[in-house]
């Protein structure tokens, strides 16, 4: 047998340290052990972000085996493989190994004592497994397992460079793949060489909370580990909906790992979803249910029966019905429940009792982009799929304020895969140097709040040199021409654009000559978008850029904004819905503030509340009060956080495989579907059982079946009863070893769609050769009737610029003509009667906002937005090794911002807000606007490793789009000083 | 001791001997709690507890030497792959050479200004240094993985030439000093050194010249790169220490006992 090795591609590594999370599982690691590790890599003096997977290199002349002072060795080499293994029981911990190894690749176990080290798998091997942990679920396609002399061919062929890191003639057999060369310099030069993680990723006290952290079934030995049986499904945390299996020894579940039998993810995983073994064996979670006996926010509660739990909380609920209207109940149902809960069960409870404030955490995170996808397309979300044929076909990725990288990690690395096998063409837009701008041929570093005047510009540069897709606008988009001429009569051109954006005019035209003239461009937008108070105009100025080149309808080619939503829409008979009077407050949570302190414009005086939001609301402070003046709050939640400390009760809930549901709608309009595998911990309850219990209080058990405990039940009768999931029965759901099937699928055995709305196809649930579910057929950019919806809320249908209030240079914004506290008018977009708030668009003064704050010393672009890959909002913060990748709040600063205000890598800094101020640790990184800083979500002062405030207590509530209530949570100004 | 535990999940199983950092925090504290309640009890105790080398207390110093040298038997043991796991060797020298501490804390009669002391100084040290090291020094080894990154960009090249020659020279050494090891897989074992002293000091010095080229030491913190040299500096210079102690209440016992009464063997009264 040849030297075997492991080949990582330093291009494909998205820094997601799934690898991490593997080994650690694969081998039983606890907080502080290492067999391999992603190292971040910056650079002080240039904007750049690599990342190096390290972990043993099997040297032919290992250091480590020759510093060994036992004899005969605790580490010793295979002659056949190369493969250098550490025997655990001659180690004496002394630790020379670690010293002797100059690639910093010997683990060290600091509670046992003894050295580890990557050894290949070879235990896991020798089960039959065909590769190593780390390789089977690398979401950026970047370790390969293999005979060395094979994959240095292989990898020859291709073109690629094997970097040479043999500078100690140690003979390493790990091979690494040089970065590729690209125009702005990333990967020209030594993408390693002078590189330095951030201060704060290795920072001792961070990682002190973490000693003895580690929950079953880490630290123990592989045959306690060892699976008997193993179920699959899926992951229930974020968007990217990985399928996984659950491995199970007896009744215990032992390991997460990805699904090797998916056809399309093939096993690739994100480390969130591994680390849900920390999810199921946590004992940080809540186990029964509590009553508050001390002040809101204290966190003093007496643990009570279920029975006493929800007939005290139906009784109160009575009351507030009786003095206020049932309108006076809120239901906050975010996504931490699951779709099945949100759009289901607590919505089905929500109608009967007669209320229309219900909303979850989209018009924080999606409602723009919906109310966009909607009005234009028809319907939610792009028609396209994570294919080789489809979007993997694309000859450019164009990503607008999109991170995919380490938001939906598993995604994007089937993407740079394509990229880089079929030399397809990657940019990126965004403030920051993000992980996904680190892979881009180009990053144009924007200025937050300003991407539709890019679009707006692109556009004008297609249209006024007719390198538009003139049959598909002709044929397929009502309304286009009108579009043109308000872009041209605003002169809304790339040297207009170039001072507001801050990317220069030959950019921009060059931009847009590429995605006008690519053969298929995925143009990519996420959050970076929707979160602004221009959330609907951005979205549908880039959906109408995607359009006007063609790139819609087709395979490798869309306007892609994230998911497609799953959609699930029971309603209850209508004699058994209840009557209100009143619409919805507004249709962010954040309006109904007014509402719960003030009762304005009608009191609510009850919320259950399923998510976080005071980590979640923007404007704490105000949320917090909001929440206090309450006279009923509910919470149902997996850990004790902060919202949990405000609340009256506290019913503990289930997740996941402990409850059966399906997984997050995800980009690939995949339903995966998730058994009930365990038991919840202590007294806790799925969702489900929770709101069926509550409502059978009030009479609601002919609708809220006793049955439909059993959500697989509960899926099949009630969830799926709609054109667009008549086919997704639990059966079909069965047939797969993976668990999901993609819709739209009419009937249980009507075929999956690859991409929806080709030429010649009906849309699904439209009339018959409607290619798209609009009204006209076509994609709608401008109608007579959406000018007139538009100019309710103070707008026009086509985009007309406007930024965000705070801002370091005078660009228009949209102004709320009212308060939350008002009545405002109905919004035309609403499904349910929605009060809303028109805006009106005001040209920057003197004594604008921005230029105030600006005179104030706020000097500084706030942008908060997704962490990396292992966190997803506050769930991650209560594993252990979510924390130990990242464990503290930081905020990421230009080193040249840092200098002029004393700031070190590493330090403790106040950022400071209008609205707020929070402390964090700095991350000098060169890769962001000079003139802005990042500051993640998820953070929270409650949680169990490094609490943080919120970043919430930075922003501001009554920032919000006007049409689709969205907050503004990307642009704000503020001051940073060290702590 | 945490040779077997119950995890909570109800499993049982071995594990390779270890002595876990709780344990490790208690003895200590048990030892110096109770070395000074001895010494806070001495005045109390018979006159043979406080008779420098009375009977009682030579016999206690001789078994505490004895203890002591289950160290030394541990890097024998470790180093000629005799005897054992050397891990269970590590937990019998610390075990021993911890008791042998309180033995010769009580040998010494609570006389801690005269020379000897240094002995029992030089074994606080080493018991200091050794629970440093195992408990609060492991954190910084662990925390060692993936610090080099450094290494995997591109570096001065005559450093790779000057290995160059330094590898062949240690080749040319090793066919000599033993024919059939291999360079890349070979270190000097207790055996080479009594065979060819010579050519294992000429290869020990080319290993220290390749590890300073390389600079392996430089790239963590010197506690952490020379803690377990000082620590073993430390034991020879007490088992040095010891010998001398030895000698002289042995063959020197009357300038030992500064013209009082010799209370124990002794060979020559010089």
């Amino acid at each position: 047998m040849s030297r075997l090795a492991l080949m990582i591609d330093l291009e494909r590594c998205i820094g997601c340290k799934s690898c991490e999370v593997a080994c650690k599982q694969e081998h039983g690691l606890g907080p502080g052990e290492y067999r391999n590790k992603v190292v971040w890599l910056g650079d002080a003096t240039q904007p750049a972000l690599d990342f190096l997977t390290v972990s043993c290199q099997h040297c032919d002349r290992p250091a480590c085996l020759r510093a060994c002072p036992v004899n005969p060795k605790a580490i010793t080499k295979d002659p056949a493989t190369g493969i250098v293994r550490v025997d655990e029981d001659r180690c004496t911990g002394c630790g020379e190994c670690v010293i002797a190894c100059p690639y910093g690749a010997m683990g060290y176990d600091a509670v046992d004592h003894h050295a580890v080290k990557c050894d290949l798998c070879t235990d896991r091997r020798e089960k039959g497994a065909p590769t190593t942990a780390c390789a089977s679920v690398c979401p950026g396609h970047a370790i390969t397992f293999g005979e060395r002399a094979q994959m240095v061919a292989e990898a020859e062929a291709d073109g690629r460079t094997v970097r040479d890191h043999d500078h100690f003639l140690l003979a390493p057999a790990n091979v690494y793949l040089d970065r590729l060369p690209r125009e702005n310099g990333i990967g020209n030069a030594d993408t390693l060489a002078d590189r330095q993680p951030p201060a704060f990723m290795d920072a001792d006290f961070a990682k002190r909370a973490l000693d003895g952290a580690a929950d079953f079934p880490y630290r123990l030995p592989r045959e306690d580990r060892e699976a008997d049986r193993v179920v699959p499904g899926g992951c229930n945390i974020c968007f990217n909906c990985c399928s996984t299996k659950f491995h199970f020894k007896g009744d215990k579940l032992v390991r997460v790992t990805g699904n090797d039998e998916d056809p399309v993810l093939k096993g690739k995983v994100c480390p969130k979803s591994q680390m849900t073994l920390q999810l199921y064996h946590n004992d940080k979670r809540l186990t029964q249910p509590l009553k508050r006996v001390g002040e809101r926010g204290e966190g003093k509660f007496e643990p009570i029966s279920w029975d006493q739990a929800l007939d005290e909380i139906a009784g109160r609920l009575e009351k507030v019905r009786a003095d206020y209207g049932p309108e006076a109940l809120a239901l906050y149902v975010g996504t931490r429940t699951g779709i099945v809960t949100r759009n289901a069960y607590a919505h089905l409870f929500s109608q009967m009792w007669g209320t229309p404030n219900i909303e979850g955490t989209d018009p924080f995170c999606a409602a723009g982009k919906n109310l966009s996808y909607t009005i234009t397309q028809g319907t939610v979300g792009s028609g396209n799929s994570y294919t080789p044929g489809d979007l993997g076909s694309a000859e450019m990725y164009l990503y607008v304020g999109d991170n995919q990288g380490e938001t939906r990690p598993v995604y994007f690395g089937m993407i740079n895969d394509w990229r880089i096998r079929n030399k397809a063409k990657m940019v990126v837009v965004d403030p920051r140097l993000t992980v996904t701008a680190s892979k881009a041929d180009r990053w144009l570093a924007i200025r937050s709040g300003t991407d539709m005047a890019l679009a707006l510009a692109m556009a004008h540069h297609i249209l006024s040199n007719d390198l538009h897709d003139k049959k598909f606008c002709e044929n397929w988009v009502l309304g286009w021409e009108r579009w043109r001429d308000e872009i041209f009569a605003h002169g809304y051109t790339p040297e207009w654009a170039e001072p507001i954006t801050s990317i220069p005019a030959g950019e921009i035209r060059r931009l847009a000559e590429e995605v006008a003239g690519a053969d298929g461009c995925v143009i990519f937008a996420s959050r970076g978008i929707n979160q602004h108070t221009t959330s609907v105009q951005t979205n549908r100025a880039l959906m109408f850029l995607a359009a006007i080149t063609g790139n819609w309808g087709r395979k490798g080619g869309a306007f892609f904004n994230m998911t497609a939503g799953v959609p699930i829409a029971p309603s209850a008979p209508k004699d058994r819905q209840g009557k209100y009077d009143r619409p919805m407050i507004r249709k962010s949570p954040v309006g109904w503030t007014d509402a719960m302190r003030i009762g304005k414009p009608y009191p609510l005086k009850a919320m259950i509340a399923c998510n976080n939001p005071l980590a979640q609301w923007p404007g704490q402070e105000e949320a917090r009060e909001a929440l206090k003046a309450l006279d009923l709050l509910v919470h149902i939640e997996l850990f004790p956080n902060e919202t949990t400390a405000f609340a009256d009760y506290v019913l503990p809930a289930a997740a996941g495989i402990e409850k059966g549901e399906i997984g997050r709608s995800n980009d690939d309009r995949r339903i995966v579907w998730i058994d009930r595998m365990i038991d919840p911990p202590g007294e806790a309850k799925p969702d489900g059982w929770i709101w069926i219990e509550l409502g059978k209080r009030f009479g609601y058990e002919d609708v809220l079946k006793e049955r439909y405990k059993d959500s697989a039940v509960f899926w099949d009768e009630v969830c799926i009863d709609n054109v667009h999931l008549r086919g997704c029965t639990q059966r079909r759901l069965h047939s797969v070893p993976y668990r999901w099937v993609r819709f739209p699928v009419a009937s249980e055995d009507a075929p999956e769609q690859e991409t929806l709305y080709l030429e010649g196809t009906t849309a699904s649930g439209a009339p018959e050769g409607k290619r798209f579910p609009t009204p006209s057929g076509k994609l709608e950019f401008w109608t007579e009737a959406l000018e007139a919806k538009f100019a309710i809320l103070g707008l026009t249908a086509a985009p007309v610029f406007y930024s965000e209030r705070e801002q370091l240079i005078d660009l228009p914004y949209v102004r709320l003509t009212c308060g939350d506290d008002a009545d405002g008018v109905l919004s035309p977009f609403g499904k349910v009667p929605t009060i809303a708030t028109p805006g009106e668009i005001v040209q920057p003064g003197s004594d604008s906002p921005g230029a105030r704050l600006r005179a104030e010393g706020f000097d500084t672009e706030l942008v908060t937005g997704r962490p990396p890959a292992p966190h997803f909002h506050s769930w991650t913060h209560y594993f252990w090794q979510a924390q130990e990748m990242w464990p503290d709040l930081y905020v990421q600063i230009h080193p040249d911002r840092a200098k002029a205000r004393g700031i070190a890598d590493g330090a403790r800094v106040k950022v400071e807000t209008a609205h707020g101020a929070i402390e964090a640790v700095a991350w000098l990184h060169a890769g962001i606007r000079p003139t802005a800083v990042f500051i993640p979500i998820g953070w929270g002062e409650k949680q169990p490793f490094n609490p943080w405030r919120s970043v919430n207590f930075l922003t501001d509530k009554t920032q919000r789009c006007p049409l689709s209530d969205q907050t503004n949570l990307k642009t704000l100004l503020c001051r940073i000083s060290p702590a | 001791m945490n040779v077997r535990s119950l995890n909570g999940a109800g499993f049982l199983h071995m594990r390779r001997p270890d002595i876990g950092n709780r344990v490790l925090i208690g003895m200590v504290a048990a030892i110096v709690i109770a070395l000074l309640l001895y010494f806070l009890l001495l005045p109390l105790m018979p006159q043979a507890l406080r008779t420098p080398g009375s009977p009682v207390l030579y016999l206690i110093g001789a078994l505490g030497a004895c203890l002591l040298l289950v160290s030394m038997a541990f890097v024998l043991a470790k180093r000629t792959g005799r005897g054992g796991p050397p891990p269970a060797w590590f937990v019998a020298h610390v075990v021993a050479s911890s008791l042998g501490t309180v033995l010769v804390a009580i040998h010494s009669a609570g006389y801690l200004r005269r020379p000897p002391a240094l002995l029992f100084l030089a074994l606080l040290g080493l018991i200091l240094l050794g629970v440093w090291g195992r408990v609060w020094l492991s954190r910084r080894i662990s925390a060692t993985f993936g610090t080099k990154h450094g290494h995997f960009a591109a570096l001065a090249e005559d450093k790779r030439a000057k290995l160059s020659v330094l590898i062949a020279r240690k080749v040319e050494i090793l066919r000599a000093l033993d024919p059939g090891a291999a360079e890349g897989t070979f270190s000097l074992t207790l055996a080479h050194w009594l065979r060819r002293p010579r050519l294992s000091a000429r290869y020990a010095r080319l290993v220290r010249e390749e590890s300073g080229l390389i600079g392996t030491r430089a790239m963590v913190p010197a506690q952490q790169a020379y803690w377990r040299a000082a620590h073993l500096a430390l034991a020879y210079t007490f088992v040095a220490g010891l010998v001398i102690h030895v000698v002289t209440v042995t063959f020197f016992a009357g300038y030992v006992a500064d013209g009082g009464e010799i209370t124990w063997w002794h060979l020559a009264a010089w």
